[in-house]
C-alpha cells in the first residue's frame, strides 16, 4: 500500500432498496482505496450501480427505503450512518459532485454566480463582496469568458459546455479535497468532452485534490485516471492501475468493454462486438458470476459459485472471475 | 370556492402522454360516495312515490321542532317536514346542474373540437369572442339578468347558467383539443388520408373525453354551489319550490331557533360535493397517465 | 392588448345593462303614469336616442370620471361606488396575507414528508373544506361560533370604518376575512404541496444539498421559486375571483363592499350603479390578472424564454 495518507477508504459498502417488487442491491460488497492525489475511474454500463455508488460514498443516498452497509471513511469521517447534520458538515467542503447533466444540476431561477458562491455566504460566512469577488475568480477558473459580466446570468442562457464549467466552480467553490465526478461530461457535444476533462485534469493538479471519474466511457479513463474499476450488476469485477487494467485485463467483461470501444488504432471499418444477451436484472439475480449468462467464457463454475476478487500478478491488480483471460503482454488498448 | 383552478392544470396534466403507470386502485371510499350519489339521484326521481311527507304542507302545530321520529330531520318554521324537502330538494340542484350543464356542453364542447381542429379564420373570431365573454365576471352577469328577467323560473335558471357557462367549457375542450390535436399520431392519421370527420370521432374524442368528464363533475358542483349562493340572494327558484339553498337561506333567520333548518340541509348539499369531487379526483389519477420519473 | 379588452368589458357592460328588461321610466316615475311623462323624461335622460350614441355619450363621461347620477339615490354613482372599493381591498389584503401565511409553511412541511401525518390530515381537511361552499360555511359558522361566542355578525352595517375605529373595524371583518381566507389556503395550499414535491425531486436540489445548504435554506431559497408559477397563477384567479365574487359573503354579512353594494342596486333596479360596478370589477378583474402576469415573470425567467 502506498504511504500517502488516504483520502477515502470503502469496505464492503451496499446499498440496497426497497422496492415494491423485492429488495434490490444496487451495490453488494464494493470495498476501495483513494489515495491523495490520485484520480480513480470507475466504469462501467448503465445499471451497474456506479452512480448508487458514488451517491451513497457520498451520503446523499434518498433517505426512505434504502438500506447501506458497510464502511465508507471520508479523511477518518465515517459516513455511513452519520446523521443529515452530521453529513452538511463535510458536504461541499471536504467532499463535492459533479453530476451528469448541468442543465438539471444547476437551479434555472437562480443567477449562476449566486449558485456558486452560495456556500460562501451561507456556510463560510463571507460577506457578499468577497464571496462574488471569489466567484468570479472560479469562474476564471473554469475557463468561463467575461466572468464579470456572466456572474449575473441564469443557466438557461448558458450552452451545455458554458453549464458544466458552472457546475464545476459551484462544486470547487468550498475548496473541497475530494470531487466525484458522476458522468461530468456524458451530455456534452464530444468536442467539449475534451475540453471539460482537460479543464477537470488542470484543477486536480493545480488544488491538488483527489478525484473519482465515474463514466461508461471507457476514451475516458483511458488516460485520465491512474487507477481504475470496472463494476458489473453492483459489484466491482475488475480492479488495479489503469495501464494495467487496459494491457492485462483477466475478466472477460472487461475485455468485451473494451472490444465495444471504437479505437482510432483500428483499420476502417472494424465492427465492434457488442455484448450479447441483456444487462443484469438486479431483482433477479442468477446465482454465481452476474456476468456468466453473456460470458463467452463460462464454465459450469461461474453459473453457480460467485467468484471473489483475487489478486493478479501486478501489485494493486484484482479480478473476480473463475475463468480467467490469460496473462500475456499486450499493446495498451 | 371556486374550483376552476383545476381547469388548466387539468388539461395539461391529461393530455400529458408518456408511459403509464400502474393504475391506481378505486378503492372503497370512491364506491361508497358514487352509491351516496346514485341514491341522491334516486331519490330525487322517485320522491313522488317514496313514502315521504308532503313538503308543502304547513302543520302549525309543530313548527321548528328538532328530529323525531315523525319528521326526521325535524321541520321549519312553517311547519314543513324538512327531511321530504331535502329530498325534493335534491331535484332542484340535480336539474339546474344537469341542465345547464347539458346547454354548456351540448354546445360549448362541440364548438371547442372545431374550433381547435380546423384553426383558420373561424377559430380566430369565435375564441375572440368567447374569451371577450370569459374576461367578463360571469357570476354577476347571471346575478343580473336573472334579478331583472322576472317572473323567474327553473327553466330560465337552467338556461342563464348554461349558456354563462358556454364559454368557459368552449376554453377547456379547446385547449385540450389542440394540444392534442398537436402530437404526432394525429398528424400520421391525417397524414394517411383519414377524414377530418373520422379524426374526431376516433383520434380526438377518446382522448378529450376524460378531461370533459372531469371538468363536468367539477362544473356539477359548482353549479350547485351556484344554486346556493343564488337562493341567497333570492334568485333560485320562487318558493314554496324547496331547494337546498332556498331552504339555508331560510334558516338564517331563525338560526338560534331551529339549527335543524340549517345543518340538515348544509350537510345534504356537502355531502353531495364531496362525493362529486372525490369521484372526480380519484377518476382523474386512475386514468392519468403520469410523467415517468427517471 | 390590455385596452382591447377594456374596451369590450365596457362594452359589454353596457349593452349587458340595456339588454335586460325593466324600463328604467317605470321604474322611476312607477307604472301607471301617462305615456306623455313617459316621453318626456325619457327625452330628458337622453333614452331616445340611438343605442350606440347613448355608448358614446356614456364613454365620454366615463373618460371625465363621471360614471353618471343614479335615478334612485340621486347621488354620483362614483361616489357610491368609491367608498365600497377600499372595503374590498381591505379584506383582500387581509384574507390573503392569512392565506399565505398559512399556505406556504404548511405546504413545505408537508412537501418535506408525503403522506406523513400532517400531510394526510392536510389533505384530507383541504378537500373538505373545498366541498363546502361559502355561504354555508359562513351560516354554520355564525351558528356555532358567533351566536355562542357574542361576536357581531348581523344588523345593518355591522362594518365599522378604519378610518374611525381601527380595533372595531378589524373586529367587524375577523369573520369575512376568516372565511375568504380559508377559501384560499385550500386552493393555495394543495397547488404549492402538488409542485414542492415535484421540483424536490429535481437534480438541482440535490446538487444544493451536496453543497451542505440546511434543509430550510433548500426550501425557501431553491425549491419555493421554481414552485411558485401555479401558485401565483391561481392566485391571481383567486383574487380576481374574490372581487366579483365576495360579494356572498360581504351580502351575509352586512359588509358594505361592492358586492353588497352590487346586489342592493340590483334590488333597488338601480341599473346606472350596477352599471358602474360591472365595468369597475370587470376591469379591477383584468388589472389583477396582468399584475400577477408580470409577478409569475419575474419569479420564473423561464417562462418569458419558451
Amino acid at each position: 500500500m502506498s504511504l500517502t495518507p488516504q483520502v477515502l477508504t470503502v469496505k464492503n459498502l451496499s446499498t440496497i432498496f426497497d422496492t415494491p417488487a423485492g429488495p434490490l442491491a444496487a451495490v453488494g460488497g464494493v470495498s476501495f482505496d483513494l489515495n491523495q492525489n490520485e484520480t480513480l475511474g470507475i466504469v462501467g454500463e448503465s445499471g451497474s450501480g456506479k452512480t448508487v455508488l458514488s451517491r451513497t460514498v457520498m451520503g446523499l443516498q434518498p433517505r426512505t427505503n434504502v438500506a447501506v452497509s458497510g464502511s465508507v471513511l471520508l479523511n477518518g469521517f465515517e459516513v455511513v450512518g452519520a446523521s443529515d447534520v452530521e453529513k452538511r458538515k463535510i458536504w461541499g467542503l471536504q467532499v463535492a459532485m459533479i453530476f451528469q447533466d448541468p442543465m438539471t444540476t444547476l437551479n434555472p431561477v437562480m443567477r449562476i454566480g449566486r449558485q456558486i458562491d452560495e456556500i460562501l455566504r451561507v456556510r463560510l460566512g463571507m460577506d457578499r463582496q468577497t464571496a462574488k469577488a471569489r466567484a468570479i475568480e472560479l469562474l476564471e477558473l473554469v475557463g468561463m469568458p467575461s466572468p464579470a459580466e456572466r456572474y449575473h446570468v441564469f443557466p438557461g442562457q448558458l450552452s451545455g459546455g458554458m453549464r458544466q464549467r458552472v457546475v464545476i466552480a459551484t462544486a470547487l467553490a468550498g475548496s473541497p479535497q475530494l470531487l466525484l465526478a458522476d458522468e461530468p461530461t456524458t451530455g456534452l457535444d464530444v468536442t467539449i468532452q475534451a475540453q471539460i476533462l482537460n479543464l477537470l485534469d488542470e484543477i486536480k493538479e493545480r488544488l491538488k485534490m483527489s478525484v473519482v471519474l465515474i463514466t461508461h466511457d471507457l476514451g475516458v479513463v483511458a488516460t485520465r485516471t491512474s487507477r481504475l474499476i470496472v463494476m458489473y450488476a453492483g459489484r466491482i469485477v475488475e480492479m488495479g492501475s489503469t495501464r494495467e487494467v487496459f494491457a492485462n485485463h483477466r475478466m472477460p467483461y472487461t475485455r468485451a468493454l473494451l472490444d465495444g470501444s471504437p479505437k482510432v488504432s483500428n483499420p476502417s471499418h472494424t465492427r465492434l462486438l457488442a455484448i450479447p444477451g441483456r444487462p443484469p436484472n438486479l431483482l433477479n439475480l442468477p446465482p454465481g458470476c452476474s456476468f456468466a449468462p453473456r460470458c463467452a467464457y463460462a464454465t459450469d463454475r461461474c453459473h453457480h459459485e460467485r467468484p471473489e476478487l483475487q489478486p493478479a500478478s501486478a501489485p494493486g491488480h484484482t479480478f473476480a472471475c473463475w475463468n480467467p483471460l490469460p496473462t500475456s503482454r499486450r499493446a495498451s488498448a | 370556492m371556486s374550483n376552476s383552478y383545476f381547469v388548466d392544470e387539468l388539461v395539461e396534466e391529461s393530455t400529458t402522454q408518456t408511459t403509464p403507470e400502474r393504475k391506481k386502485r378505486l378503492g372503497v371510499l370512491f364506491w361508497i360516495c358514487v352509491v351516496w350519489l346514485a341514491l341522491n339521484v334516486l331519490g330525487a326521481i322517485f320522491a313522488n312515490v317514496l313514502p315521504l311527507q308532503d313538503p308543502l304542507y304547513q302543520n302549525y302545530s309543530i313548527i321548528n321542532a328538532g328530529p323525531s321520529l315523525h319528521h326526521l330531520f325535524g321541520t321549519d318554521d312553517l311547519g314543513r317536514d324538512i327531511f321530504s324537502r331535502i329530498v325534493f330538494g335534491s331535484r332542484v340542484s340535480i336539474e339546474v346542474s344537469l341542465g345547464s350543464l347539458l346547454i354548456g356542453f351540448g354546445i360549448g364542447a362541440p364548438l371547442g373540437m372545431l374550433a381547435a381542429y380546423r384553426r383558420g379564420k373561424f377559430d380566430s373570431l369565435l375564441t375572440t369572442f368567447m374569451y371577450m365573454f370569459l374576461a367578463f365576471p360571469a357570476i354577476i352577469a347571471t346575478i343580473a339578468v336573472l334579478s331583472f328577467w322576472t317572473p323567474r323560473s327553473l327553466l330560465k335558471i337552467i338556461i342563464v347558467v348554461g349558456v354563462a357557462s358556454i364559454p368557459l367549457v368552449y376554453r377547456v375542450i379547446r385547449t385540450a383539443t389542440m394540444n392534442i390535436a398537436t402530437k404526432d399520431y394525429v398528424i400520421a392519421a391525417k397524414v394517411q388520408g383519414a377524414t377530418d370527420w373520422r379524426i374526431m370521432g376516433r383520434e380526438l374524442l377518446p382522448n378529450v373525453a376524460p378531461i370533459g368528464v372531469s371538468f363536468l363533475l367539477i362544473g356539477i358542483a359548482s353549479v350547485i354551489t351556484l344554486e346556493g349562493s343564488l337562493a341567497f340572494l333570492g334568485l333560485s327558484v320562487n318558493p314554496p319550490t324547496p331547494s337546498w339553498g332556498n331552504m339555508i337561506n331560510e334558516s338564517r333567520t331563525i338560526l338560534q331557533q331551529n339549527p335543524w333548518l340549517a345543518i340538515f340541509p348544509s350537510l345534504a348539499l356537502c355531502l353531495f360535493l364531496l362525493c362529486l369531487n372525490f369521484i372526480g379526483d380519484r377518476l382523474r389519477s386512475h386514468f392519468e397517465v403520469t410523467e415517468g420519473k427517471l | 392588448m390590455l385596452m382591447g379588452i377594456i374596451i369590450v368589458i365596457t362594452v359589454g357592460a353596457f349593452y349587458l345593462i340595456h339588454l335586460l328588461p325593466g324600463d328604467p321610466a317605470v321604474i322611476i316615475l312607477g307604472t301607471g303614469d301617462s305615456p306623455a311623462n313617459k316621453a318626456k323624461l325619457y327625452a330628458q335622460l337622453g333614452l331616445n336616442k340611438p343605442i350606440y350614441e347613448q355608448y358614446f355619450v356614456w364613454m365620454k363621461n366615463i373618460l371625465h370620471g363621471n360614471l353618471g347620477t343614479s335615478f334612485i339615490s340621486e347621488t354620483p354613482v362614483w361616489t357610491t361606488i368609491k367608498g365600497a372599493i377600499p372595503i374590498d381591498l381591505e379584506l383582500m389584503v387581509i384574507s390573503q396575507i392569512l392565506a399565505f401565511a398559512a399556505a406556504i409553511p404548511l405546504a413545505m412541511r408537508s412537501a418535506k414528508k408525503p403522506d406523513g401525518p400532517l400531510d394526510r390530515v392536510l389533505s384530507a381537511g383541504s378537500f373538505t373544506l373545498l366541498s363546502i361552499p361559502a355561504f354555508i360555511a359562513i351560516v354554520l359558522l355564525v351558528l356555532f361560533v358567533a351566536i355562542d361566542l357574542g361576536v357581531p355578525h348581523t344588523g345593518p352595517s355591522s362594518y365599522v370604518s378604519l378610518g374611525s375605529d381601527w380595533i372595531g373595524n378589524l373586529e367587524s371583518l375577523a369573520l369575512p376575512s376568516f372565511v375568504l381566507a380559508l377559501g384560499s389556503f385550500v386552493v393555495y395550499y394543495r397547488v404549492l404541496r402538488s409542485d414542492l414535491i415535484a421540483t424536490l425531486q429535481e437534480e438541482f436540489i440535490t446538487m444544493a444539498r451536496s453543497k451542505g445548504i440546511s434543509q430550510r435554506r433548500i426550501m425557501w431559497r431553491h425549491a419555493l421559486r421554481p414552485s411558485s408559477v401555479a401558485l401565483l397563477g391561481t392566485a391571481g384567479v383567486n383574487i380576481g375571483g374574490l372581487l366579483a365574487g365576495g360579494f356572498i359573503v360581504q351580502y351575509l354579512l352586512d359588509i358594505p363592499g361592492l358586492g353588497y353594494t352590487l346586489i342592493s342596486a340590483i334590488g333597488y333596479s338601480d341599473y346606472l350603479v350596477v352599471q358602474g360596478i360591472v365595468l369597475v370589477v370587470a376591469v379591477g378583474v383584468i388589472l389583477i390578472n396582468f399584475t400577477f402576469d408580470f409577478i409569475i415573470n419575474i419569479v420564473d425567467p423561464r417562462i418569458s424564454r419558451e
